[in-house]
């Protein structure tokens, strides 16, 4: 069950003689192949645990442990590998490299993975086998956050972050995007975390986390998550 | 207070972009510097030279005949356009001082008033036997107005007290002969006496120079005519007075200078216009969105452009106050006294007529620049522009088109392809700058190369004699020659000078030398280092000669006889002789032509040691080994290190400045693809390098486009230096590789610091803003 567990992590910030607790005593639990959902309003702390758990920020106090290794102790170098070979990373503004075709953005992943899938199918799992060859500036929102999803997944990872997935896009487009990602990474056996502050996406995850002032107020499990055609926003 | 709310966020915008903005105002301050300041060289040189001549009441033209009888003086007073007429006597005489120096001499009539000395020190009496030497001999040997110094004329020595120091307008670069390239005043010096001095050496008054002063405007090629058919086979020569030795060389000091202040700061002021323009285009699409809330608050559209064309103004402004500041100061002040001109105490002028044009040019390197930068986004509605930014687009290119090649591209080499050809203001700004760089770093090399080469060529492949002796030609007549034993290979030379017609009718002294045909001890090449012997129907001209002269071999020129009006010759041969221009015929040419060979010089390669006793006799009145030649040759050309060590300055500031700002650029303008690959789990080290390897592309495509660049500068300089100088200004291979290590590790440099710089900025923190 325990395939990423936080204890009592903390994450403090200075700012100028302030110190601000993003992230305040969060522990947690979640299996491995799971779909998840952290929920929250702008300042709840939800994006400072994402990026803990991505290996972008480290915890002040407390530790990380996902697939039996302790993430909150490593150096910078070994931060760097985790992000490499375990974590995909799905952007609300989706971040693709503006240079490079759908393709070549997905095939990034190709460049630093050990054991990545293949660039193309990838792509042509999340519909844009008619894309490849355009750059970013030629795609609609949802089809470039499409390319990421195919990015981070491409990545062979354990672990797929997504933080705010739909928030730049249109009900319908999100929907599907949403869709997607919940598809393709049960096909693949990934761990799913969404953050989001969008209440009616938890509905369709089976574990929701709901951060408040930096602590975790509730922990919800849904044996049946709904699919994302029933979902209501 | 609209004005000053605006202002202020020009501040603080500047402030923010600091590195920038200091690039603009660096490159700015060096371009209108070294505009300025070589500009106030030549200026300066000029002012002082025009300001010297006119003191001195400096002749037009001098004729040059042996005792000039009054008839012929009146002939020339009655040339039209003439109007002062003077004889004088002019000589090199021998000293007493330790190291032989030579003394110019110049013997006035009592009351003269042309060419007068400027006297600095002392008196010079209207008439008497007292001297006037020239101040900086003077100093160099420690001798004052009361001390006296001896001259051996006609082989009396004659012993003169001195009155007073003085310059001379006709000794400002005060060099013996065309071989000495930069004056010495140790070792050459001039003293101004009266004519009634000479008396006691030549037993009455002697002359041989008529100076001669025309009206202004007066055409100086009809005087020159008339005068030779007044003197007629009498006639020396004539000299005019920008032909004469010093007045021309100063005169190609100030072209030498006016083509450089016109040609290097060029460089600086593209860079100074690209920096702008990247910089102002990066600031402007930041700001759309305040550009946005300005024309919403209501603002118009001139304050808006006027606002973001100001930064451009105040940074050029500030630059053209510190390059004025600086550029006099610092290349006027180092500069001018390397000259070696021999002024008074001089005041550096600044040409503010040019400075007002270069104040321009630099305002519309950055004003304007900054003006077109912010011309483009006005003209879109307060709402376009305070939506999103549309996304940077991508696109194909002209590498994709080799799919073979592309395919096997990794990634990271792809990326870095297409982000340079983007980019291609910015990759135009590296290149340039880096071409600049290695640019100039090669004419700097290859200058000092040239300039030992001519020391290599002339006493080392040219002149292969141990010594050379000047003879003295009352004692050592061709008798005296012919029975002159001694153990060592030797060869006579005649050195004198002959008129010369140009094809534009000007007549001018060039010097010739004439020896014998198997010539021994002189080897002459072609330019490509072929030996040429002399010919022996006609005249051998070096090729610098031949240029200014407007002919080439298989040409006639005209020459004058030394007594008997002007002959035709063949120019058979043309050799390349880096210096020492002149003409060169055998003796038995020069016999051919009615005249006879009197042997002046006497070059000698001993078999053992010198002959000491044929050395110290009577018949020999100077002598001085190859080495020493060689050697003053080389300590000439010291002064060439100072400007070597300026230039690669120069080169590695416009290197530092770009790679530094276009790989900050580069960087800033990425952050978040960067960082984004960072969070995909990118090494620092493989984030680097896509940033340090697109530098070092530009810098390779710079260092090769330095290569044309540097030619093209070293041959503008080969070609001004001086005009005795016969300089290829060729690169070589050598000077090639040490420019472009030399800009590597300027750009390793750089690139180290960008790479520091890199580490400090949290990339993630840059990605997670935006969330």
């Amino acid at each position: 069950m325990d395939f990423i567990t936080f204890e009592n992590v903390e994450r403090e910030y200075h700012v100028g003689d302030a110190v601000i607790m993003a992230v305040d005593g969060v522990s947690f639990s979640l299996g491995s192949g799971t779909f998840n959902v952290v929920l929250g309003q702008s300042g709840a702390g939800k994006t400072t645990v994402l990026n803990m758990l991505g290996g972008m920020d480290s915890p002040t106090a407390g530790r990380i442990i996902v697939n039996g290794n302790e993430v909150s102790g490593m150096s910078e170098q070994e931060l760097t590998d985790y992000r490499r070979t375990q974590i995909g990373f799905v952007f609300q503004f989706y971040n693709l490299v503006p240079n490079l075709t759908a393709l070549e953005n997905v095939q990034l992943a190709e460049e630093i993975c050990t054991d990545p899938l293949d660039a193309r199918e990838m792509l042509r799992r999340v519909g844009l086998e008619k894309r490849m060859d355009n750059f970013p500036s030629q795609m609609s929102g949802g089809e470039q956050q499409r390319v990421s999803i195919a990015r981070a997944l491409a990545k062979n990872p354990q672990i797929v972050l997504c933080d705010e997935p739909t928030g730049a896009l249109d009900s319908e487009t999100g929907r599907k995007v949403l869709r997607l990602i919940r598809d393709v990474a049960n096909d693949l056996g990934k761990t799913v975390i969404i953050v989001t502050h969008n209440a009616p996406i938890s509905e369709m995850a089976q574990t929701v986390l709901h951060m408040r002032d930096g602590k975790i107020a509730e922990m919800e499990f849904h044996e049946h998550p709904k699919d994302v055609e029933e979902i209501l926003w | 207070m609209v004005k000053g709310a605006l202002f202020r966020k020009s501040l603080r915008d500047m402030q923010k972009s600091k590195s920038q903005f200091l690039s603009i105002f660096i490159m700015a301050t060096l371009a209108v510097s070294i505009m300025t300041g070589l500009d106030s060289i030549w200026f300066t040189v000029q002012n002082h030279a025009d300001a010297m001549y006119r003191a001195a009441n400096l002749s037009d033209l001098w004729v040059t005949v042996q005792n000039p009888s009054e008839q012929q003086l009146w002939g020339i007073r009655q040339i039209g356009g003439v109007t002062q007429v003077e004889k004088r006597f002019s000589a090199d005489a021998d000293t007493d001082l330790p190291g032989g120096p030579t003394l110019h001499v110049y013997a006035l009539n009592d009351r003269s008033t042309l060419d007068q000395p400027e006297l600095q020190e002392g008196k010079f009496a209207k008439s008497g036997g007292g001297a006037v030497l020239d101040s900086g001999f003077a100093k160099a040997h420690g001798l004052k107005v009361g001390d006296t110094v001896s001259i051996k004329l006609n082989g009396v020595w004659l012993r003169l007290s001195i009155d007073g120091l003085a310059l001379s307008s006709e000794q400002v670069h005060a060099v013996k002969n065309s071989a000495t390239l930069v004056p010495d005043p140790a070792t050459y010096g001039f003293v101004v006496v009266h004519t009634g001095v000479l008396e006691s050496v030549y037993g009455q008054k002697v002359y041989n120079q008529i100076s001669v002063k025309t009206k202004p405007g007066t055409d100086l090629t009809q005087v020159v005519q008339q005068a030779d058919a007044e003197i007629g086979r009498e006639l020396i020569g004539i000299t005019l007075q920008k032909d004469s030795s010093s007045v021309s060389s100063v005169n190609g000091r100030i072209q030498q200078f006016k083509t450089l202040s016109i040609v290097f700061p060029l460089l600086f002021f593209l860079v100074t216009a690209l920096i702008t323009q990247s910089t102002m285009m990066r600031l402007v699409e930041n700001q759309r969105a305040q550009i946005g809330v300005l024309k919403a608050l209501g603002y118009s559209k001139r304050s808006i452009l006027w606002h973001y064309t100001s930064y451009g103004v105040m940074v050029g402004v500030l630059g053209s106050v510190f390059g004025l500041l600086l550029g006099p100061n610092a290349f006027g002040r180092i500069l001018v006294p390397q000259l070696k001109l021999a002024f008074s105490d001089y005041k550096l002028s600044i040409n503010f007529g040019h400075f007002v044009f270069v104040f321009l040019l630099i305002l519309l390197c950055t004003g304007g620049v900054s003006f077109y930068a912010c011309w483009k986004l006005q003209g879109d509605t307060p709402a376009v522009l305070l939506r999103e930014k549309p996304p940077k687009k991508g696109d194909h290119i002209f590498l994709e088109a080799l799919p073979s090649l592309w395919r096997k591209m990794k990634f990271s080499s792809k990326l870095i392809a297409r982000n340079t050809v983007k980019n291609k203001i910015r990759l135009l700004m590296s290149i340039i700058g880096v071409m600049g760089c290695t640019g100039v770093i090669i004419s700097a090399l290859t200058i000092k190369s040239t300039l030992s080469g001519i020391t290599d060529q002339m006493y080392g492949t040219t002149f292969t004699y141990d010594q050379k002796i000047i003879l003295d030609t009352k004692k050592a007549d061709s008798r005296y020659l012919s029975n002159l034993d001694l153990d060592g290979v030797t060869q006579q030379a005649e050195e004198s000078a002959l008129e010369v017609v140009y094809p534009n009718g000007e007549q001018k002294m060039e010097p010739v030398t004439i020896t014998p045909k198997d010539s021994p001890l002189i080897h002459m090449q072609d330019v490509a280092g072929n030996p040429i012997s002399l010919p022996e129907n006609g005249i051998l001209m070096t090729r610098k000669l031949c240029k200014s002269l407007g002919v080439e071999a298989g040409d006639i020129v005209r020459i004058k006889r030394t007594n008997n009006g002007y002959v035709s010759v063949p120019i058979v041969q043309v050799a390349y002789l880096a210096s020492g221009q002149g003409i060169y015929m055998t003796d038995t040419y020069w016999e051919s032509l009615g005249e006879t060979f009197k042997p002046t010089a006497l070059l000698v390669k001993w078999n053992g040691t010198p002959d000491e006793k044929f050395l110290a006799s009577d018949a020999v009145a100077d002598s001085a080994t190859r080495e020493s030649q060689q050697s003053s040759l080389s300590s000439s050309m010291q002064v060439v290190n100072l400007a070597v060590i300026m230039m690669i300055v120069m080169g590695a500031s416009l290197a530092f400045v770009v790679l530094y700002n276009t790989s900050i650029l580069n960087f800033v303008e990425r952050v978040r693809d960067l960082a984004t690959l960072r969070v995909l789990g990118f090494r620092h080290r493989e984030i680097r390098n896509l940033v340090l390897i697109e530098n070092y592309f530009s810098v390779l495509l710079g260092m090769l486009a330095g290569i044309p660049i540097g030619r093209f500068i070293s041959w503008i300089i080969a070609s001004s230096l001086d005009e005795r100088l016969d300089l290829l200004g060729n690169i070589t291979l050598p000077d090639v590789l040490i420019a472009g290590v030399t800009t590597l590790c300027f750009a390793w440099i750089i690139n180290n610091v960008v790479a520091r710089k890199m580490k400090q900025i949290d990339m993630l923190e840059a990605l997670k803003s935006v969330e």
